[in-house]
């Protein structure tokens, strides 16, 4: 609270001090700068200032095009998400405003106004310090400096415009846009172009906590939570401790054959997962291999069937996960284990520490050191690991007692894709979508604050 | 040096940005002409866009340079005709309705949701008159909401009816005796009770009720369902008895089938169904089954593939593809295409042809038309609530429930059921 509130007043004074500083450059700034503040640029152009002055303009008259000329009808509209439906004159259609594309273009409009409020900022900074310099008797940069320093001293800002720009288009703004879907309602029943959508404010956050809302939505969240964070820890654990042990094992002197035994593993590795998870699933099935043989052996009467029981499935997927990553853990751990001295060892083993103890307190705290920071991107792999679910089972057994399509092994990504491709229903998915970040986004910061590779980053030098 | 390959390095880097935007870039083309639109102006020169099932690509070809070579009047348009899946046309329409085909095949179960969209437009009324005369009254119910006519109907074949081994199954007219000579031949019997099409065969057949009516906007405004009832609770008992059975397997696709000797399967999969039976290959209509002490027959679904248009701000693309429609769905064609996928008609005259006659599987699922109900519209959400419910009787949760607790699993069906109306 007391942290808010002095980054509240930190905002306030750092305002205050740039409007103060606007205000100033103003009043003591020659007519050049004060006729900049209407047209960006010119006080650079009157001082001889060509290349800045120049694109201070173009990037006015871009913007206030792009504003004006192309985002006005959009932004105007941005509060309802339009108001005209479509509609049909004889039978032909009419098609009305699309809230789709007035949140999208709304959106970009507003990111431009703020670039040129930035921009005109800029502007003024430059006027007032070219003002500064000469009055200090100073020369000002010339243009030829001006480019030179695009390859020198701001060579930063040459080779990230382009990055950040891109960055800027393809990730951050479908994000802003997806964040906004949230708190809308854009649902099968309220698709573009032929119907509006609008502002519901936090209505689909409640629903999802089952406040107020339809069905059984809270419990089905939570259940599905639920098993996301379960499937994530036994999915990383089992398959971390697992591989480890096989490399261990397969690392130990006496061992024979070791480049054979890597190899067959790592043949899991080599089958792309969408036929081989496809496969294997299908494998588990009531009429599949698993069973045929498990019959034909006289082990069982009647066929099992895996997949039908929730308790099973989940049992079954994080068995056949393990199979996948075991394999990859092996070959990283494989790697480590060559560089623990054998010093370490053999004083242990002088010291009369027997294999396990030698494990426990030289294998296991130098990988947990040095692994640390794979098996937290590996956790957070896991909570979004929709391969292994989809492929297997699609998130199914379902059952009465779950709503909306979720099914007793569907993580939060797959109940999100099969509500957005099955049933259309985005504004939920958006939520969704959130809840994902803000999981993901609390078990990063907590456990990447409490690894040791990161408090004692010298500890194993 | 280094900073130039820096700079390259960057400029890599935007472009391979830049690619991967390339997806995303037909929505924001599509803006424009999103604002274009009402203000436009005849011209008699354009592209159209159909989609069928892969199946029928090149027939269809075929069928549209025949009527564009009748049809000089629209000389100016090409025609194009992609591969893309019924159950994924309905899917990508509603993605985007402006990026569609303007013609394009369809599942019937799909048209709730294609018209709540606004992505059929509904047929002029010459049209929609031809249409209701020419096709059976199933199939023209089946395109058909609240008194309106939305689509073609293509075919009259989307039910379901018994494939089995003659080999293996002595006599196909009863459940339990299927369930017996398959036990006893250590084979399979195939049905897929976790799907809102296959499970109501019980239901239905044990005299159950499950409709829903609609406005003419595609909304769902009331739901007529009687599962929780005396009938009901038998037809879940019959599903709860069969999926005790060792020969039971969830399922209803022959090439998925390892150990078959009978399955509940439609017409698509008559092909694969002959090479898997051989010359032991025989069709029936549904067995019966004793749901409360007496033998019922099995009812179910009868289904209908359909063809729409899209709607169209220009007018002579819409005549265009008014008649195109027409002309794809009309009696002809559906015999045409009988003839080289072995879709079953829905056209009246088609349907009465000799070799659409002699076709066993056609035959046996005519026999089975008798007992269903013309599929009308359903929500989304209770396919995957008869998912739902399928799974749990599968996954044994009411293996030892009693009456009671059965009773009060088919309420909560049906009252989720309605929930989804209104």
């Amino acid at each position: 609270m007391d942290e808010k509130k002095r980054g509240n007043s930190g905002f306030l004074k750092w305002l205050g001090n740039d409007l103060k500083d606007i205000g100033q450059t103003f009043v003591r700034g020659d007519w050049k700068t004060k006729l900049s503040f209407l047209i960006m640029g010119f006080g650079q152009l009157c001082r001889g200032q060509i290349v800045r002055g120049l694109s201070m303009l173009a990037l006015q008259g871009g913007l206030l095009y792009f504003i004006f000329g192309f985002g006005w009808q959009y932004l105007t509209k941005i509060l309802t998400l339009g108001t005209v439906e479509t509609h049909r004159e004889g039978r032909v259609t009419v098609y009305g405003h699309n809230s789709f594309f007035i949140l999208l273009y709304g959106i970009l409009v507003i990111v431009a106004v703020l670039a040129l409020i930035y921009l005109w900022r800029l502007n003024l900074r430059q006027n007032r310090d070219a003002e500064h310099l000469l009055s200090a008797g100073k020369r000002l940069p010339s243009n030829k400096e001006d480019l030179a320093s695009l390859f020198d001293k701001n060579f930063d800002k040459t080779l990230l415009a382009l990055p950040v720009l891109g960055i800027f288009i393809f990730t951050v703004l479908p994000i802003i846009f997806m964040i906004c879907i949230a708190f809308t309602n854009y649902d099968v029943t309220h698709q573009p172009p032929s119907k509006l959508f609008t502002w519901v404010g936090l209505q689909n956050f409640k629903e999802l906590f089952g406040i107020g809302g339809t069905g059984n939505f809270g419990g089905t969240f939570f259940y599905v939570l639920g098993w996301t964070l379960l499937w994530a820890f036994f999915a990383t654990f089992l398959t971390y401790f697992l591989g480890m042990a096989v490399a261990i094992l397969i690392n130990k002197k006496g061992i024979k054959f070791k480049k054979l035994w890597r190899t067959i593993l790592v043949l899991t590795i080599a089958v792309p997962q969408f036929v081989s998870l496809l496969y294997v699933g299908k494998m588990f099935a009531v009429d599949g291999l698993v069973n045929a043989f498990l019959m034909r052996w006289g082990w069982i009467s009647t066929p099992i069937n895996f997949w039908a029981n929730a308790t099973s499935a989940r049992v079954l997927i994080i068995i056949i996960n393990l199979w996948i990553g075991i394999p990859y853990t092996m070959l990283i751990v494989t790697g480590l284990l060559m560089n623990i001295p054998a010093e370490l060892y053999e004083s242990a083993r002088i010291d009369g520490a027997n294999a396990f103890q030698s494990f426990r307190k030289i294998t296991l705290p130098y990988m947990l050191f040095v692994t640390g920071p794979f098996l937290l991107t590996q956790f957070i792999g896991n909570l979004n690991n929709f391969n292994v679910i989809f492929l297997l089972n699609q998130g199914n057994p379902k059952s009465l007692e779950l709503t909306n399509n979720a099914g007793a092994t569907d993580l939060l990504v797959t109940w999100l894709y099969k509500m957005t491709i099955n049933d259309s229903n985005y504004k939920i998915a958006a939520v969704i979508g959130i809840m994902v970040f803000i999981v993901t986004a609390v078990i990063s910061l907590i456990v990447y604050n409490v690894l040791p590779s990161v408090k004692d980053e010298e500890g194993f030098q | 040096m280094k900073k130039y390959l820096a700079l390259l390095l960057a400029l890599c880097m935007v472009f391979a940005l830049a690619a991967c935007g390339q997806a995303a870039a037909p929505a924001q083309e599509a803006a424009p002409a999103q604002e274009a639109a009402p203000a436009e102006e005849p011209a008699a020169t354009g592209t159209l866009k159909i989609w069928v099932a892969e199946a029928v690509v090149d027939f269809t070809k075929e069928q549209v340079a025949s009527f564009m070579a009748d049809h000089p009047e629209y000389a100016g348009y090409t025609v194009s005709v992609e591969p893309v899946g019924e159950g994924d046309a309905a899917s990508n329409m509603l993605m985007d309705v402006e990026a569609g085909a303007d013609i394009f095949g369809f599942p019937q179960d799909q048209l709730a949701r294609l018209v709540a969209a606004d992505a059929l437009i509904p047929l002029s009324d010459e049209n929609a008159a031809i249409v209701a005369e020419e096709n059976d009254a199933g199939s023209v119910a089946a395109a058909t909401m609240a008194g309106t006519v939305y689509a073609y109907p293509l075919t009259s074949d989307n039910g379901y009816f018994l494939y089995y081994d003659k080999s293996v199954i002595s006599d196909p007219s009863t459940l339990e005796g299927i369930i017996a000579d398959c036990e006893a031949a250590g084979k399979s019997f195939y049905y897929d009770l976790r799907s809102g099409w296959y499970m109501p065969a019980f239901f239905f057949g044990a005299g159950c009720t499950l409709t829903y009516d609609t406005d003419d906007s595609g909304a769902f405004t009331a739901c007529n369902i009687d599962y929780a009832s005396e009938a009901g609770l038998g037809a879940l008992k019959a599903l709860i008895a069969l999926h005790k059975s060792p020969a039971f397997v969830n399922g209803s696709s022959v090439s998925n089938a390892t150990n078959a000797a009978a399955i509940i399967d439609g017409t698509w999969d008559a092909d694969a169904a002959k090479e898997l039976f051989g010359e032991n290959y025989a069709c029936a209509k549904l067995p019966t089954v004793e749901i409360n002490g007496t033998a019922t027959q099995l009812g179910g679904f009868g289904g209908f593939k359909l063809l729409g248009v899209k709607p169209q701000t220009d007018e002579t693309k819409l005549a265009l593809c008014d008649d195109l429609a027409l002309f794809l769905s009309s009696g002809d064609v559906q015999l045409a295409r009988y003839n080289v996928v072995f879709w079953g008609p829905s056209n009246i005259a088609a349907k009465a042809d000799p070799a659409v006659q002699a076709d066993e599987a056609l035959a046996a699922l005519g026999a089975q038309l008798a007992f269903t109900v013309p599929q009308g519209q359903y929500p989304g959400e209770y396919w995957s609530l008869a998912e739902a419910l399928g799974d749990d009787i599968i996954a044994g949760k009411y293996d030892t429930a009693d009456d009671a607790a059965l009773m009060e699993a088919l309420q909560n069906f049906q009252d989720t059921c309605i929930s989804y109306a209104g």
